[in-house]
């Protein structure tokens, strides 16, 4: 049924693009969930799981009980679930897709008469295959594992679909291996560290923390993985513990520089005492890029920026050590934002200015009392913090509008003027607001930066 | 020879003391021979270059920067700015440090971007440390400098002991990184830098396209210390657009003349301190 047809049978219809690869990803992270039943699960195309149960089924209180407990948690995430359980993977499919309720479960050696009931449909065929069977009289599993098999191949036009035929039938039936390969859950990077004697030196701590970075970078290097985040954790023998967490600014697997960020932190853990066991935890994982060194990029043979940036990151916090990025607005103290310095962002253009911009800025602008020849002229002195200045040059003005467009976009229209004194410093001086908008307000000065 | 020398003299702490000097003149020496990570880093102005070691500032030394009177400090800033433009490197390394004391965005302001390119820098090679404590200043300036991938370190800085810069200048040749410091407490009594300098901003000359307008900046550049060299003072102008220095030819009250080495004039030490 098209769209168009649907729509005219129930207009209120709720319709959503088909999107293929994220239920991919659902489904993934459904296998994911199902490791809690059993190690051994795989997804099953694209719409089933396949659960290896052996050996497990008695921790959930037997088959019966394991079934239903899939199909209720599933059912409570909003999943509808048809469970199945048989010998095989094959019959699996089959009755948990064709059985009706009462014969969900195919009872152990019991594949072949729980599935001679079942449409040839149930055997995993194409439907081109199914529908040759059913012209040729063969409707259900059971009519077709009656023939023999040199009989059966022989009436298919080709030998691949009487082969993909018996193929799936002794799958079905057990009589041909067919193994699952388990979806493996992410690796968990943890290096643990027990200790016979209680630790009380801080060397001991660190001799620990070497051995784990040592023994983690190994282990990420193999796994082609980097740690952005890892945490060291210490156990002391009261059942207290003591944590430091280190964040680099690229996914890295080199213990020296692990250690190096470590070494900022551990003169601050107190043993108590002692500790007797400790772990390091990679608590965030990224893929690691093998990156092919320039051949101008002789800077990094010197050393590495990354490690720089991390070490002043760990010790002055992450918020104090970053870039500036140009932003294309005209208010200047919009006009820049700070970005986490380990970025390697795209290098932005900045946006032209008329007139030169000085190179340092106060954060906000500071009032000043300033005297101008004429209402709306350039200044001729103001006084700062309580100094005089008297103005030699001053060029302007630069009027700046407020961005209306943005949110908090609303002030005052700024007249910038680029003035030096008569001591030879250079300001940049702006009033806010015209004469005559507002008869209760005049406008008022401010310091905004300075140049050199 | 140095040698011969040395073995004849008297046993004693000066003669200890000469003998070492002259290892480090030799090893100084070597050193210079090969070809370093920096081009020469000069003035291009004939007098001051002449006045320095190597003809030149120290790529691998410790420089620091003060403004005389309070609102000097800008143009102590902006005379580093300068410095750093004039800094080329053949190793690749164009990151700079810029380490922001917390005190100085209170007096003067923060690094702004904008102007940064106004002044023919790149403000997306600088990484920007902000400590909120003024004692961690030392600390990353010295973790800038031993890192060794860092084109220079900028740092603001309130008053450093003279051990710890030592350490720096240590560190500075260890990373052969230049730091360049712009000392907030103004004059220091003693610091192992290699160059010192006082910077005093002059009343400029105006833009010739606009007379309201003000032109390069005019600074009076004090060189207090300076290892292997001379201290003198000159006048100087920089120009942003093409990034030289050139000597502040017509000055706004008196003649031309450029101030003679060392020689101060009895009329001007009391001005110099005003403020």
């Amino acid at each position: 049924m098209r769209l168009a047809d649907a729509r005219a049978l129930l207009p209120g219809l709720v319709t959503r693009p088909a999107d293929p690869e994220a239920d991919l990803r659902a489904l993934r992270q459904l296998v994911l969930w199902c490791i809690r039943f059993t190690p051994w699960s795989a997804a099953d195309g694209d719409s089933g799981i396949l659960l290896d149960i052996t050996g497990c089924a008695h921790l959930h209180g037997g088959e019966e009980a394991m079934i239903d407990a899939i199909a209720s948690r599933l059912s409570a995430f909003g999943i509808e679930a048809r469970p199945g359980l048989a010998d095989t993977p094959g019959a699996a499919w089959a009755v948990a897709r064709f059985a009706d309720g009462n014969s969900r479960i195919a009872a152990p050696g019991c594949a072949r008469t729980a599935l001679a009931p079942l449409p040839v449909e149930a055997l995993r065929i194409t439907p081109g295959t199914s529908a040759a069977l059913r012209r040729l009289g063969l409707t259900t599993i059971g009519a077709l594992a009656g023939i023999p098999r040199a009989a059966l191949s022989r009436r298919f036009t080709s030998a691949e679909i009487g082969e993909s035929v018996l193929l799936r039938l002794d799958q079905a039936f057990g009589d041909r291996d067919e193994p699952i390969s388990p979806l493996t859950p992410p690796p968990v990077f943890l290096e643990a560290l027990k200790f016979s004697e209680p630790l009380l030196e801080p060397g001991g701590l660190e001799m620990a923390a070497d051995r784990m970075a040592a023994a983690l970078a190994t282990r990420l290097r193999a796994a082609q993985r980097g740690a952005r985040a890892l945490s060291l954790w210490f156990f002391r023998v009261d059942g207290t513990t003591a944590r430091c967490d280190i964040a680099t600014s690229q996914a890295t697997c080199n213990a020296s520089h692990f250690l190096r960020l470590f070494a900022e932190r551990l003169g601050t853990v107190d043993p108590g005492f002692g500790v007797e066991a400790a772990a390091l935890h990679a608590t965030c994982v990224e893929p690691l890029e093998d990156r092919q060194p320039d051949l101008l990029e002789r800077s990094r043979a010197g050393g590495d920026l990354g490690l720089l940036v991390d070490r002043l990151a760990t010790r002055l916090g992450a918020d104090a050590v970053f870039r500036l990025e140009p932003v294309d607005s005209h208010i200047p103290e919009r006009a820049q934002r700070a970005v986490a310095a380990g970025l390697t962002a795209s290098r932005q253009d900045a946006p032209p200015t008329l007139a030169p911009r000085p190179f340092r800025l106060l954060a906000p602008p500071e009032e000043v009392r300033a005297g101008a020849e004429t209402p709306d002229g350039p200044p001729l002195f103001f006084t700062w913090r309580r100094t005089f200045h008297r103005i030699a040059r001053a060029a302007g003005p630069e009027r700046i509008s407020p961005e209306w467009w943005i949110r908090d976009g609303s002030g005052d229209v700024r007249d910038y003027y680029r003035v030096e004194d008569t001591e030879g410093h250079r300001y940049w001086l702006y009033r806010a607001g015209l004469y005559g908008s507002d008869s209760n307000r005049s406008p008022r000065w401010f310091l905004h930066g300075f140049y050199g | 020879m140095p040698q011969g020398q040395s073995q004849t003299a008297p046993v004693g702490l000066a003669a200890l003391r000469r003998r070492i000097g002259e290892l480090e003149r030799q090893t100084h020496a070597l050193e210079r021979e090969q070809p370093g990570p920096v081009l020469p880093w000069r003035f291009a102005l004939e007098p001051l270059d002449r006045a320095l070691p190597q003809d030149g500032l120290a790529p691998d030394g410790v420089h620091e920067a003060a403004g005389v009177r309070n609102m000097d400090a800008a143009a102590a800033a902006g005379f580093l700015a300068a410095l750093l433009r004039r800094l080329e490197r053949r190793d690749g390394r164009d990151i700079v440090l810029v380490c922001q004391d917390p005190a100085a965005a209170d007096r003067f302001g923060r690094p702004y971007g904008p102007g940064w390119i106004a002044l023919g820098h790149d403000p997306q090679r600088f990484v920007i440390a902000r400590p909120a404590r003024a004692r961690d200043v030392p600390w990353i300036v010295e973790q800038g400098l031993r890192s060794a991938c860092l084109a220079a370190v900028v740092a603001e800085t309130g008053r450093i002991g003279f051990t710890a810069s030592r350490r720096l200048s240590m560190a500075a040749r260890e990373g052969h990184t230049p730091a360049l410091l712009l000392c907030l407490d103004g004059i220091e009594t003693a610091s192992a830098a290699a160059t010192r300098w006082h910077v005093t901003s002059l009343p400029g000359g105006a833009d010739p396209f606009d007379a309201r307008a003000f032109a390069a900046p005019r600074w009076r550049l004090d060189l207090k210390r300076c290892r292997g060299g001379k201290p003198q003072r000159r006048d100087v102008e920089w120009d942003h657009e093409t990034g030289d220095f050139r000597m502040a030819a017509a000055l706004a009250h008196r003649p031309a003349v450029p101030v003679a080495d060392g020689a101060a004039e009895p009329g001007r030490a009391p001005q110099r301190l005003a403020g």
